[in-house]
């Protein structure tokens, strides 16, 4: 064997492994090209379908889910208690603590009220010194918080629902847009979001904010806003929000009307209850 | 039945944002700037037909340079955009684009008006170079000052909204 024929047989190993190896790349690659175009393919005629699928199963949770998830909840809430007030907790937490704040603070009221004797012989005292009557200095001392003004406002946008004034003031829409952006400030300033600002005050006046879900109520108050009056005011608040919640179906998860179109209730008939509820209300 | 709309009037410092409000609502203008701080809130109702008047809650907030610092709880709740640039100052539309993404991402399904306004610093030409050079896509080029598209602009959007 001379160098030409060894070199003609290296040249055979060589080449015939590579020409295999090469095939079977190739073979590979057009194995993987046509899985890639199949799954194109099928992509294009499945998609539609899967995307049709799941916007008629969304269409369809209100009235094949609704009454599963109201029942379960049921369930859960029935035997999985400690579960369900963990969950709760820092919700009624919050509650709870502000309750039991205010709580306090009217027993304190109840306690100054029951010192009276003492409270007595000093109006008698700045009677004499003051030379006002007794009469008009009681009149003075309790002088009870009136409402102004009560306006129903959608809580993100400020947009004003409804409202109730005893006087004319200034644009209730603009009121309203400033005092959803002064809340929003303030909540988002002090990285608050889950808490809510509940009043604000301006020299004889007193704004009372009371915070919902979707909404909130912005209560104007003139005279002594005390303790127990901001009690009596919140019953009322509350009140109002209930027969309120009643009337607006599309806040309230029902799942036998689910199927039902939903109803808004107009303007004038929430300005009704809210005079109902506000008008003649002594807090 | 009057129906009420959340308008955001944003942009950058001093594009003019106050003065179209101003010019929209009281049909004014002034030369003093004064800077808005936080938010300042005006309503103009508009009739769009003999019964049907749509009341717009003008929400003017503060200028920034950083469209994405604005604070998202003034955001909530809109129910329409409008986006000024000043078509004399390139800092304030060079990146327009990337403002109105971060805008539409921050307030999603939204009617957004673009806007350019002191029209009456420029005259036609430069005002088509400007926009042309930069690949500007505006709804409304307006002025404050002379009211030029003022009103037009408030309107479309209501129609946008009714």
């Amino acid at each position: 064997m001379n160098e030409n024929d060894k070199l003609e047989i290296l040249k055979d190993i060589l080449f015939d492994d590579g020409h295999k190896f090469e095939e079977k790349i190739s073979k590979r690659v057009k194995n993987l090209e046509e899985t890639l175009n199949q799954r194109k393919k099928l992509s294009g005629k499945v998609n539609p379908l899967i995307e049709q699928q799941i916007n008629e199963f969304k269409e369809s949770i209100p009235g094949t889910l609704g009454p599963v998830i109201t029942e379960t909840l049921r369930e859960e809430i029935k035997y999985r208690k400690d579960e369900v007030v963990d969950a709760l907790y820092p919700i009624m937490g919050k509650m709870v603590k502000k309750y039991v704040a205010q709580e306090m603070q009217l027993l304190q009221e109840r306690i100054d009220n029951q010192l009276s004797f003492l409270t007595r012989w000093k109006r008698k005292l700045r009677s004499i010194f003051s030379g006002k009557k007794e009469e008009d200095l009681i009149i003075d001392d309790l002088a009870t918080a009136k409402i102004e003004q009560v306006l129903l406002i959608e809580k993100d946008s400020g947009i004003l629902k409804a409202s109730f004034s005893k006087s004319n003031t200034m644009d209730e829409e603009m009121v309203s847009g400033m005092l959803t952006a002064i809340k929003s400030f303030v909540e988002d300033a002090f990285n608050q979001r889950n808490q809510n600002l509940e009043s604000i005050e301006y020299e004889l006046y007193q704004i009372h904010l009371q915070s919902f879900a979707t909404h909130y109520i912005a209560v104007v108050i003139s005279g002594n806003f005390v303790t127990s009056a901001k009690n009596k005011l919140q019953d009322v608040i509350f009140n109002f929000y209930n027969r309120f919640m009643a009337m607006n179906l599309d806040l309230v998860f029902d799942s036998e009307n689910a199927n039902k179109k939903v109803s808004t209730i107009g303007k004038p008939r929430i300005e009704r209850e809210l005079k109902k509820h506000f008008g003649n209300a002594k807090i | 039945m009057q129906k009420s709309k959340k308008i955001v009037v944003l942009g950058h410092f001093g594009v003019g944002k106050t003065s179209l409000i101003r010019r929209f609502v009281t049909d004014t203008f002034s030369d003093n700037y004064k800077v808005t701080i936080g938010v300042h809130i005006t309503k103009k109702i508009v009739e769009l037909s003999v019964d049907n008047k749509m009341s717009l809650i003008l929400w003017d907030l503060e200028g920034t340079d950083d469209v994405d610092s604005i604070r998202e709880a003034y955001l909530l709740g809109t129910h329409g955009l409008v986006f000024v640039f000043d078509v004399t100052r390139p800092s304030t539309f060079e990146h327009l684009n990337a403002d109105l993404e971060t805008v539409s991402k921050k307030v999603p399904n939204t009617p957004l008006l673009v806007v350019g306004n002191k029209s009456d610093l420029v005259d036609g030409v430069e005002l088509d170079a400007v926009l042309n050079e930069n690949s500007l896509t505006v709804d409304f080029v307006t002025s404050a000052k002379t009211g030029n598209a003022v009103n037009d602009l408030f309107v479309k959007m209501a129609t946008l909204l009714d």
